[in-house]
């Protein structure tokens, strides 16, 4: 080969190489698309800016839940040299063997990552360290908010906040692992606004993770929107009269303002303080809970189905006259009671005969037991099966037997039975007589104070009611869930309403059998109850409304083993009926011996968990 | 001086090119995460943009001097070196364990940056001698005399990487008559020693053999030919038998495990398969975990290297934006690993423009060497060429993955003073050579 041609021979090398480099680099960065990916895992790294979960008002603004910041100091256990150990210590007040022990402890874990150090720095610590801190720089302060409740109680009503679950984490792609949420209460019900919109940065890590700065001077990062803020349609000065009233006693109350179906209070004992679940005591406090055998956890106001006891009566009523077998004037005799066969249902020496309006007031139980029968035998129906089936309709009607829709979760539809039951117990052609204890709101039948509470708003509504609701608007436009604004009406006619309410406004007034918890100046329409149950002493229960015309409010009050509705249940609502009407909030009761007796007695034998913080605000709030 | 000056603009604007794109991409590699672009001379970036100054003024320097002198020179220039080299492996200062290193002030001067233009030019010197063929036994001896010495030299002092480059020389003495054989017997030996080491030694002796059987079936009445191919048969059998050997007992763990990396072995397993199968060489039993973090050390490097190229995709994240690069997680990125920045900011179509850019720039200097008409010119300017292209190709060819890991940088791109200013003076050197040319051609008309 003649030797300057020797010069092909490179430029053929280089042609060569150049293809072999420029294939390669094509496998290399379009088709193997794995160090694309490795190279987004490992380059950067996108963090997650945490929106500001919406706050929580009541209806008069006032503030029940919102988030504060909590401090936490952390060490990069690796840095963590030449520092002057006991002028840190002294600092933090904190004995040196701790410190090494916390240090030791978090060099085991990473000594290349953070850990915390010192966990939920008081505030006063927080302010000092910010001022000394800079020489120790291997630390650092973590700001981590944390959600705060604004009451010791209610906590049923608010809930509380816990991490995700790994089933939900697959169901919902908002949130990763170690995310929390709201669990209960209306942290739950209403997360999906609460929680807003995530942010994100996209930051540069280096080989050890550490953070580098934001990547492509924020190109991809994104703001976060804080959480819808909430308007409940909780009264709060209503919610905690309403605690320290039932403080002591179990029990629950529910009022509903029955032209719109808000909620405005509801109110369980035993009861805790949901800043219980907050931060770092959380899982103690949760086990504690958990265990109480006074069941602090449990939501009676939704779950627990109560013989409603003479309240029932009301609805009875109201049923027989839509179904034509009782007239206002319709009169039964009662001498202590109603008998048929072996069956004896007792009641109390009261003048007899009654019309419809005296029954409810004096509540005889007799006369009831003629009007279920009546209802149940009537001829229009093939059967009593027939009869029963068309009288649950009638329940349904009033949210009995169902669930109402509130806006809580886990709520339970009470007790209302099938005929397939009693078919099953009485056999197939069951009588009247078999279920006669229904028609005075005993037996086969419960109803969550909830319902109960609703069925007060029904009757105060003379015959329609609104589902029931804790939240009134949602965020800064105000809206209000489109299901919440439509009218439920029960299957009885508005005119049928007049004599029960007529029967009901008499019994807080002298004669009736709550006579002596009236409070003056306000018609109250009211129904006792007192409701036998196997768990002791009856219960003490009373549905009400007020004022008579154009009500405000509806209630229903529940003190397990109170005795006679009039007992606890009846003065307990009134009292709040009274606070709820009074235009000066402040203003002392008007019976004042009545109050102190409902704040003060105890029915527990025993001080209960939420007692005692209660006790500060019963200083407070009543002078 | 009255001549105009005849520099190959092409050449030249080729060159000025690569220095800022290189400066651009050791700026991006160098500075930190979002901080407003400025020039900062404690930092590396800066002081390259100092070392593209000093550049300058030296290139400048050379177009001035008159083209005899490197021609008169060239053997002192040489024997300064050598002299510098032996001092340093006298006093050398450590760094990243090769001695490679003249602390001057703040500033590291690496004589064997500079070696390579020394040998460049006394080669081309003792070539151009008036009464020197290639041709001759001794004068061959000579010319890999003149190689060898300043190679063992920069062997010495650790800096392998360096020390492979004087083999690019070959290639000079190639154009000036070497026998092609030569380069055809270097590919045997590197293929055999890579087959060597990715599976067992015996395979390869028995498909040797075989070949050889086969071949002394077809020429068995040649007997010269016969002798010829036997010989080589035993000299490949004792060449594969002592590679062998000195992969398996002479070579440390971290030495065997960079090669196997390179060969895109996975290391435990190749340990595995190798105490299983028969060898000859049995490797003793090593510690399972400091297997494995040696491992992870010497693919580091080319993992971190390829992830980030890879990141690139077709057009790259954009000046300043890799995140790979930013984030630093490609060890010696602004040095000998600059071709990342290439490949993850400029993505595949800029990294190929790159390249063929680069390679333009090398064939034109090859292409400008065969047109001297005096010898010490054309040695030079093949030396010139030989040089940078030994460099890309080892360079880029580590970046990507596909030749081992040996550190010698990128021509006019990676991070550093000597070798920015070496490369510089040898670029220029030949294109005052070439200018000369011209002016002696317009001379003659």
């Amino acid at each position: 080969m003649e030797k300057s041609n020797r010069l092909f021979v490179f430029i053929g090398a280089l042609v060569l190489i150049g293809l072999i480099f420029i294939t390669r680099l094509f496998f290399l960065q379009i088709i193997d698309t794995s160090n694309y990916y490795k190279a987004q895992a490992y380059g950067s790294n996108e963090i997650t800016i945490y929106p500001a979960r919406g706050t929580i008002v009541d209806r008069n603004g006032q503030l029940m839940v919102y988030n504060d910041a909590s401090y936490d100091l952390m060490v990069v256990p690796q840095k963590a040299k030449d520092f002057d150990k006991v002028a840190l210590c002294k600092e933090l007040i904190i004995d040196t063997t701790e410190f090494n022990k916390r240090l030791k402890k978090a060099a085991r874990y990473n000594p290349r990552e953070a850990s915390v150090i010192y966990k939920n720095l008081p505030f006063y610590l927080y302010t000092r360290l910010q001022e000394v801190l800079y020489q120790y720089p291997a630390f650092y302060i973590e700001t981590k908010i944390d959600r705060r409740y604004n009451i010791n109680g209610a906590a049923h009503l608010l809930g509380y906040m816990g991490e995700v679950s790994e089933r939900e984490l697959e169901k919902d792609k908002y949130y990763k692992p170690g995310d929390v949420k709201g669990i209960t209460g209306l942290e739950k019900s209403y997360e999906k606004y609460l929680r807003g919109i995530k942010g994100k940065k996209v930051v540069l890590v280096d080989k050890f993770s550490k953070q580098q700065g934001s990547f492509a001077g924020g190109k991809f990062d994104s703001l976060p929107t804080a959480g819808e803020n909430i308007i409940s349609s909780i009264d709060l000065n209503l919610q905690i009269y309403a605690e320290m009233l039932l403080a002591n006693k179990i029990g629950s109350i529910v009022a509903i303002e029955p032209a719109t179906g808000e909620v405005l209070c509801i109110v369980n004992n035993p009861n805790y303080d949901p800043n219980l679940l907050v931060g770092q005591q959380r899982n103690r406090n949760f086990s504690a809970l958990l265990l109480d055998p006074s069941k602090p956890l449990f939501n009676r106001a939704l779950k627990a189905p109560y013989p409603p006891g003479s309240t029932f009566k009301t609805v009875q009523a109201l049923i027989g006259l839509q179904e034509g077998v009782l007239t206002p004037g319709t009169r039964y005799p009662c001498h202590g009671g109603y008998r048929m066969g072996s069956i004896t249902v007792g009641c109390h020496s009261h003048a007899s005969p009654l019309d419809l309006e005296n029954s409810i007031t004096k509540s005889c139980n007799a006369y009831y037991c003629h009007v279920y029968r009546s209802i149940l035998d009537n001829p229009k129906y093939s059967s009593v099966q027939a009869a029963y089936l068309q009288w649950t309709k009638y329940l349904n009607s009033f949210g009995i037997g169902t669930k109402t829709g509130i806006d809580l979760p886990e709520e339970s539809s009470g007790i209302v039975k099938k005929s397939a039951y009693f078919e099953r117990v009485f056999g197939k052609n069951w009588r009247s007589s078999n279920v006669v204890s229904i028609s005075i709101g005993q037996g086969e039948i419960g109803l969550t104070p909830l319902q109960m509470a609703n069925v007060a708003a029904i009757i105060a509504n003379r015959g329609y009611y609104y589902t029931p609701h804790v939240v009134r608007s949602i965020g800064d436009a105000q809206y209000v869930r489109e299901e919440f604004l439509k009218r439920h009406y029960t299957l009885i006619e508005e005119r049928h309403f007049d004599s029960v309410i007529a029967g009901m406004a008499k019994v807080c007034k002298p004669g009736g059998t709550a006579g002596r918890t009236g409070i003056e100046g306000i018609d109250i329409c009211g129904k006792t109850g007192t409701a036998q149950n196997p768990h002791g002493k009856d219960h003490s229960i009373f549905i009400a409304f007020a004022p008579r015309v154009n009500p405000k409010i509806a209630i229903c009050v529940i003190v397990e083993n109170g005795g006679f509705g009039a007992d606890y249940a009846a003065p307990i609502a009134n009292l709040l009926i009274e606070r709820y009407m009074a235009t000066d909030k402040t203003a002392p009761s008007s019976k004042p011996e009545m109050q102190k007796r409902m704040l003060t007695a105890n029915l527990t034998g025993k001080k209960l968990s939420a007692s005692d913080s209660l006790k500060a605000l019963v200083t407070k709030t009543i002078k | 001086m009255d001549e105009k000056l005849h520099i190959d603009w092409l050449t030249v604007s080729l060159y000025i090119i690569i220095v800022l794109f290189g400066a651009v991409n050791i700026y991006s590699a160098n500075s930190g995460v979002n901080e407003a672009i400025s020039l900062d001379f404690s930092k590396e970036y800066g002081k390259q943009v100092i070392w593209i100054g000093i550049s300058a003024i030296i290139v400048f320097l050379i177009l001035l001097t008159d083209y005899k002198f490197f021609n008169f020179s060239a053997y002192g220039i040489y024997i300064i070196i050598i002299g510098m080299l032996l001092a340093l492996l006298a006093t050398g200062s450590f760094n990243k364990g090769a001695q490679a290193w003249f602390k001057i002030g703040a500033f590291k001067l690496q004589p064997s940056e500079f070696a390579k233009y020394a040998t460049a030019l006394a080669l081309a010197k003792f070539l151009g001698t008036f009464d020197v063929k290639f041709e001759g036994r001794r004068n061959q001896l000579i010319s890999f005399g003149i190689l060898l010495l300043p190679m063992m030299l920069t062997l010495l002092q650790n800096d392998t990487g360096s020390a492979l480059v004087f083999t690019c020389f070959i290639l000079v003495l190639f154009r000036e008559g070497l026998s092609g054989w030569w380069l055809v017997l270097g590919f045997y030996l590197i293929t055999i020693f890579v087959l060597t080491i990715i599976i067992p030694s015996w395979y390869i002796l028995l498909a040797l053999l075989l070949i050889l059987a086969g071949f002394i079936y077809f020429i068995y009445k040649q007997k010269q030919l016969m002798m010829v191919s036997i010989l080589i048969f035993i000299v490949s059998a004792v060449y594969i038998i002592g590679l062998d050997f000195a992969f398996s007992k002479i070579l440390k763990p971290h030495q065997q495990q960079r090669i196997l990396v390179t060969l895109n072995q996975d290391v435990d397993e190749y340990y595995a398969n190798k105490q299983k199968s028969f060898s000859f060489f049995k490797f003793e039993k090593k510690e399972n975990d400091k297997k494995s973090e040696s491992k992870r050390d010497y693919s580091y490097n080319v993992r971190q290297s390829k992830i980030s190229i890879g990141a690139g995709r077709w057009w790259g994240n954009g000046f300043n934006n890799g995140t790979q690069t930013k984030a630093k997680l490609v060890p010696e990125q602004h040095t000998d690993f600059i071709f990342c920045t290439v490949g993850e900011e400029y993505g595949f179509v800029g990294s190929s423009i790159f390249l063929i850019l680069y390679l333009l720039f090398i064939g034109r200097i090859f292409y400008l060497a065969e047109r001297q008409k005096n010898v010490f010119s054309r040695v030079f300017g093949y030396c010139t060429g030989s040089i940078i292209f030994f460099h890309f190709f080892i360079n880029i060819g580590m970046a990507i993955g596909v030749l081992p890991v040996i550190g010698i940088p990128l021509p006019f791109m990676s991070y550093g003073g000597s070798s920015l200013i070496s490369f510089s003076m040898l670029l220029f050197t030949f294109l005052k050579l070439d200018a000369n040319r011209v002016n002696e051609i317009s001379r003659l008309y």
